[in-house]
Formats: structure tokens, sequence, C-alpha cells
């Protein structure tokens, strides 16, 4: 029996808990790999972002400790890879206490929306994020229709 | 209805709620040798100003934070602003006057030198 505000502020609390524990959900299963280093590579790594900015597309990539070097961007009308190798990790001399960083290759494809100009494409890699500036090709840019009066 | 609701919600507007968003654990890697132990921590996107390490009482925290500077419209994004935060417990015996951290390409190297105290000696054999 309920006999108190208190209780009922209590149940209600219990199902705000529930509910945002819903609502986390889906994050929680993206970064849950966090802490279970054995799952570290997951398929879709290196994580993407890609926006849409009018005249050209922009890309985002996790890429910590990957370093120019290492690190392949292929455009080709439509498509775009992105490919590199993380250098063996383990320092010479050293014992391993725990191990969660991922030391493999990898290599992402994408299809990209639009055609984009593979030559004017800009990237730059910065605190272990790189960005991609991709100009879209001039059939797929957006075109200001002018509007005649009679 | 409206009562309800305001219960449900009173929790999320109280004042003691100081921040949002997404908390992420790092991943690291902790090696030793016989001079220090050595950790490396994944933080992509974070820039050193809005990072810190601290060793306090035996435990050492890193805190760090990045924000995505982008305003145009995302077609997909798998990963967005965020604030890293892991906390270790440190052994006794870690020279904290002589700690040394890097940050280079979104990966954070943390020398933690021992103190002399605890390298490994070897003792000599004295014949009697």
């Amino acid at each position: 029996m309920l006999t108190r505000w208190d209780d009922v502020d209590r149940m209600f609390q219990a199902m705000d808990v529930f509910r945002n524990r819903m609502n986390r959900l889906f994050t929680d299963f993206d970064r849950g790999w966090g802490l279970m280093p054995e799952q570290a590579v997951i398929a879709g790594w290196p994580r993407t972002n890609l926006y849409d900015a009018g005249d050209h597309l922009e890309v985002r990539v996790e890429l910590p400790g990957i370093t120019a070097q290492d690190l392949n961007v292929r455009v080709q009308g439509n498509s775009l890879e992105i490919s590199g190798e993380r250098k063996s990790l383990t320092p010479e001399g050293y014992s391993v206490h725990r191990q969660e960083r991922g030391e493999a290759g990898f290599s992402r494809r994408f299809t990209l929306p639009v055609e984009v100009q593979a030559d004017q494409v800009e990237a730059v890699l910065q605190n272990g994020i790189l960005s991609l500036r991709l100009p879209k090709a001039e059939s797929a840019r957006p075109r200001k229709i002018e509007i005649k009066t009679e | 209805m409206s009562e309800r609701m305001n219960i449900v919600t009173r929790e999320e507007n109280s004042p003691e709620l100081t921040r949002q968003g997404v908390v992420i654990t790092p991943l690291v890697d902790i090696f030793e040798n016989d001079e220090e132990i050595l950790l490396f921590a994944d933080l992509p996107g974070v820039r050193q100003e809005n990072l810190s390490v601290n060793l306090e009482n035996n435990s050492l925290t890193i805190a760090g934070s990045r924000t995505l500077e982008t305003r145009n419209q995302a077609l997909f994004e798998e990963f967005g602003d965020a604030e890293y935060r892991r906390v270790f417990s440190m052994p006794q015996g870690i020279d904290t006057e002589t700690v040394k951290a890097e940050l280079k390409d979104g990966v954070l190297r943390l020398h933690l030198p021992k103190s002399e105290a605890l390298k490994p000696r070897q003792i000599e054999v004295k014949a009697g």
C-alpha cells in the first residue's frame, strides 16, 4: 500500500531510471566496446561522420594514434576508401599490463551520395581526427533557380 | 497527468545536474618496465587545453572533452561531442614529481616513473 507521497515519488523515480536506460540503450551499445577489450575492433571501425555542406561533403573519422604516413585515402567518383595501419604499439622492453587499444590494419569503404571532384579533396589529420573536404562534382551541386516574373 | 509529469521530470531539472552528454571510457594500454609505468590512452579529438590529468590520493584521473565544430547537416554520424573520463588507482611508489604526459595524434602518453625505493635492485653477494 502506498501511504506517503515519498513512495509515489520513489516509484516514479524508478520508472524514470528505467526510461533513461531505455533511451540510452543504443549509445551504450555503441560505446560499450570500450569496456570489452576482446571486441575492441568492431566492423564499423574507424567511426565516421558524414556531413552535407551544400557545395561539398565533409567527412570526419576518428583515428587516434595514426600518423599521416600510415593512412591512405582514395576517392573515385562517389566511392571513398579509408585504410591504414596502426603500428605495433608495444614498446620494447616493457611488459604488458593491459592492452585494450587495437593494433590491426583497418579499411573502410563508403559510397557517397553524390559524385565528388577527386582531385580537389582536402584532408587534414589533427588530434587524431581526420577531416576530409570533398567538393561535389559540378552536376551534383545545389543550384539556385531564378524565378522569373512576367 | 501534469502533476505526474512534474514528479517524473523533477529529477532532471534538479540543479545538481551540471553536465550532460556522452561520457566515454577511453581505451588504454598499460606497460611496465623497471623504470616506469607507461600508459597510453586513446583520446581522439581532445585538444591539449581540454585535457586534464590529476594525481591525487593514489588515484589517477584522466578527463578530457571534445567538441566537433560543424554545423552542417549530418547524413550519418557515428561519433559526436563527448567527455572522456577514466580513473585508475595508482600503486604505491610512483614518483609523482616527475610524471610526464604528452598528447600526440589524439593519444595521451603518460610516463609514471617509479621512485628509487621501488626499482629492482641487484644485491651483491660478498664472499665472507
